[in-house]
Order: C-alpha cells, then structure tokens, then sequence
C-alpha cells in the first residue's frame, strides 16, 4: 500500500497520466463525493484536520493537472525525478465524433471571414475599394466586381453573411423586382459592406440612389 | 475444517442479525451444513429471527460444562441443513465473558463439525466482540447509508484492525519501547490506529515489512444494509476504495441489500424472510450475498428474469 500523502496527482485521481481533461473532471467530482466536506465518508474516517489536508491535496492535485501549462510543468519534474515513464505521457488517438452538421453546404471548402479579412488586407486590394467608393452611383455590377477582386464566390458570401443567394443575386443584379423592402435592404448592403470593409454608408446611399435612377428610366 | 464467517459491524439496528440469519438459510439451501451461533451476549435474539422458542439447550450448556461438546448444543431450526446455536438460556451477567471462556468457545467453534459456521456479533467494540470477528476466516461488517452508521463502522473497523495490531506487536516479540509507543501515544490516550502503524514503522523500520505483511492478512468485507434507490449506488465501493487506501488490510464491499418494507413485517410474524418472500429484490441481494461469500460466483436471477420465465 503506498501512502496517501505519497500519491502523485494522479495515482490521487487513479488517472493514466495521458487522461483527457474529461477525465480529469469525473475524477475530481468522484474524489469530492468521498473527501469532500459534505461527504459522510471522509466525516466518520477523518479527524478535520486530516480531511482538510486530504482535501487540501485533492484541490491541488485538480488545480494543476487541469490547467494545461501546469500540468507540463508538473509532467517534466515527475520525469525529472523519474517517478513515471517519458512514453507514457504520449497523448492517446481520440475519436472525434462525427458532425451533425457540416458548413460544407455547397460543397468545396467554405470561405471564412477570417480569410477573407486577410485578403482585404493586402494592399493591393485597397484599390478596388477606392474605384467603387469614389462612385457617386453604385450598382449591382459594381458589388460584384468588387467581390470577384476578392475572389469570393457568392456561395462563401451566404456562408459569412448568411444572407441568402438569392437576394444576394438579386442586389447584384440590380433586380428591384425581387429585392427586399428597402429597410431590410439597407442592412444586408451594411453587411456586405462591412464584410469588405468599404465604408457602408456611402456603399447604401450610392446604390439606393443607382436603384431609384434605374427604376425612373423604366 | 469448517470455515467461519462473523457478522458483526459497529452500530446496533443495522440488520447483523437479520443478515446472519438469512444468510444461514442461503448458505443451507446451498446444500451446505450451517451453524448459526449467536454470539450478541448481551443480546440474543437469533432464534427470534429464525422464528424459534422454548430451545432446549444452548451455549449455557457448553460454559457451565454440563455438556462437553459444543455441536451436541446445536438445536435443528426449520430449514433442513441449518442448525443454531443460541444464548437464550445463558445468565444475564454472560455479556462480561471470562477471557477464558471466550477462548474456550473460539477453539470450540472452530472444530464445528459443519461447513460453514455464522456468528452473530453484537453492536459495540468491546473485546468479546473483536475477538469473535478476528477468529473468522471472513469477517463481515454491515452498515447502513446514514453517516451514524458509517461512522460507528469505521469505528469498529479501526477497532478491530487496532486489536490486531496489538495481537502481532505482542505475538512477533516486537521490542518493549515499540510497543509502547503502539500503546499510546504523546498525550497519553491512544489515538487512530494509522498513527499508530506509521510510529511503529519509524520506529523499527526493520520489521514495518512483517507488520505490514501480518495486517494484510486481515480481510474484510462490507455490506451495506437497507439500500433505498434514491442513494449513491457506489457509496459502498467509494468507503471500500478509501479503507483500501487508508489501512494495510484487505477490504471488499460485496453489495447492497435492498430495503423492504416486508422485513419489519417478518420479524413481527417471527419469520423467517427469504422463506417467506424469496422473490422480492432482497432475497435475491441476500442470495447474491452468499453466493459471493462461497466463491460460487453465480448471480441469482433478478426478479425481473424470474417473471419472464413464469
């Protein structure tokens, strides 16, 4: 029988040393139902100094192995004073469980905002910002040509914006027949707006006003 | 050689006696030859419980010598392979036994002529008491899930496992001034037991090995009694793994008896339980019990199978 008060972390727990944080957790709340303070257990084998102590090891034990940094910390001085093996602390393969659901809608690896961000960040791209923005008018074909400059398709756009491909078609399309009160329209242009980082108030007004002219000549 | 088991268990009301009678019963329909001695002095009722009165003879008969041989006391009960041994008829003062005596019914116990023998222990930790439990081959300790209960049996259990501490201090010669130190402690009362060991050890590191050794030869095994479902189903296997970690000694829980109102019900009627209502979830735990406590690992069928197959 090895000693309470010589028990590592997790001979504590009665954890491999590879436990998954999971573990860690069930562990800990099976220790706290039997040293715990409201525990009958540790109240009829303990006096109170004792169990404070065990309790006090169990907290400590918890604290570090489940705070990533310190559990390396530790890992290395239990290798160091070679109280475990180096090769068991190799991570075991876990199962991933498949997703219910997939972002792959489209199929092809959907386009995330953060990708696109980067992109807008290059310099070069800047540029195409300024063509549209100095426009006093803007329209659909417009929005589109600075998507395609991006290189984003409209498929990677519903997936970020989540607004759906076929308004996002009709606003590019300048199709006012299929477009969307002119309230909900404001938004989903300060959306793509946003997502480009070209100032939305000038993108909405400039369309609003390319819109209001198309709609006077027919 | 017979083969002893001991009921016993710190606290009073916690089912010791009902479990050694009812055990008796499973050990007999197992076709063995039982005996079920009891052994609460102070205060026996086993015959009670196996719905028996007016016994002839008893263990009176063996102390004050009229009859020398200890399995002629022995009075049949109802159930065909179990016979019981009772302390009905003894004197009120026979609580205080003589160290002799008591000496006297362990070497008689242990020469039973019968398969297994059941001792019914009384509440409490005095000597008799410990000395019956430690002359068992199988030790059993009852409790039920309130913290009175648990506390009294880790009581009784530290109690048990310092007495055989003593037994091995004063049997393998070890030096006076380690004894003493395993007799008290600095204020002069003795304290746990694991204090104990762990002073005794520093103090002779030579022969902490023998003495761990010599306590890991003590087993015991848990039962907790009137198991409701609304509690922890492993506080059982937790009290085990901490008496596991915390003594050198062996500890087994061997499972829970389920509480039944028909208990109460058959100890009114003088009857015995699992004769009365063997297919009730209690008699089947009792089942598994013995079938546990005999190796013979076979798990009763649960009533819900026993249905299934009416």
């Amino acid at each position: 029988m090895q000693k309470f008060e010589e028990l590592n972390h997790y001979e504590i727990f009665e954890i491999p040393i590879n436990a998954s944080a999971f573990e860690i957790r069930q562990a800990y709340k099976e220790a706290l139902s039997i040293y715990g303070d409201d525990s009958p257990i540790s109240y009829s084998f303990f006096t109170e100094e004792e169990s404070k102590e065990i309790l006090g090891r169990v907290e400590e034990a918890f604290s570090t192995l489940i705070d990533q940094e310190k559990r390396e910390l530790y890992n290395k001085m239990l290798v160091r004073e070679k109280k475990i093996d180096p090769s068991s602390l190799t991570k075991r393969r876990q199962q991933v469980p498949t997703p219910l659901f997939s972002s792959k809608t489209h199929g092809g690896a959907a386009i995330s905002k953060t990708i696109i961000k980067k992109r807008i960040k290059d310099e070069n791209l800047k540029e195409a910002e300024e063509v549209i923005l100095s426009k006093d008018m803007i329209s659909g074909d417009d929005l589109k040509q600075l998507r395609k400059t991006f290189g984003v398709k409209i498929e990677d756009l519903f997936e970020v914006t989540r607004i759906s491909v076929s308004i996002l078609e009709a606003i590019e399309n300048d199709d006012f027949g299929t477009l969307p009160p002119t309230i909900y329209l404001k938004n989903f242009l300060k959306a793509y707006a946003e997502l480009f980082e070209v100032d939305p108030k000038k993108i909405i007004d400039g369309y609003i006003k390319n819109l209001n002219y198309i709609k006077g000549i027919s | 050689m017979t083969h002893i088991f001991a009921i016993g268990g710190g606290k009073g009301g916690t089912g010791k006696s009902f479990i050694a009678a009812n055990l008796g019963v499973m050990l007999a329909k197992q076709g063995k030859k039982v005996v079920l001695v009891d052994l609460d002095l102070g205060a026996p009722n086993l015959h009670t419980m196996m719905g028996l009165n007016n016994l002839k003879t008893g263990l009176n008969n063996f102390l004050n010598n009229s009859v020398k041989d200890l399995s002629l006391t022995a009075v049949p009960t109802k159930i065909p392979n179990l016979y019981i041994i009772s302390s009905i008829r003894c004197s009120l003062e026979v609580g205080n036994l003589f160290y002799a005596q008591k000496q006297k019914i362990i070497r008689a116990i242990s020469q039973l002529p019968t398969d297994y023998v059941v001792l019914d222990l009384g509440a409490g930790t005095t000597y008799n008491t410990l000395d019956f439990f430690l002359a068992s081959h199988q030790g059993l300790s009852v409790f039920t899930p309130e913290p009175t209960s648990i506390q009294n049996t880790v009581r009784f259990i530290k109690a048990v496992y310092l007495r055989k501490l003593k037994h091995i201090l004063k049997h393998h010669a070890f030096p006076t001034a380690v004894k003493e130190v395993g007799y008290e402690s600095d204020d002069g009362v003795v304290r746990s037991p694991l204090d104990i060991v762990d002073s005794v050890m520093r103090s002779d590191p030579a022969r902490a090995k023998l003495l761990q050794k010599e306590l890991r030869k003590l087993r015991f095994k848990l039962i907790l009694n009137q198991y409701r479902k609304h509690i922890d189903e492993t506080l059982g296997n937790k009290i085990e793994k901490v008496c596991n970690r915390h003594f050198y000694s062996q500890f087994q829980f061997l499972g829970n008896i389920a509480y039944n109102e028909r208990v109460y019900d058959s100890i009114i009627a003088r009857k015995i339980f699992v004769a009365k209502y063997p297919y009730t979830s209690t008699s089947t735990d009792l089942k598994n019990l013995a079938n546990k406590m005999t190796g013979n690992n076979v798990q009763a069928p649960t009533l819900k199978e026993t249905n299934a197959k009416i």
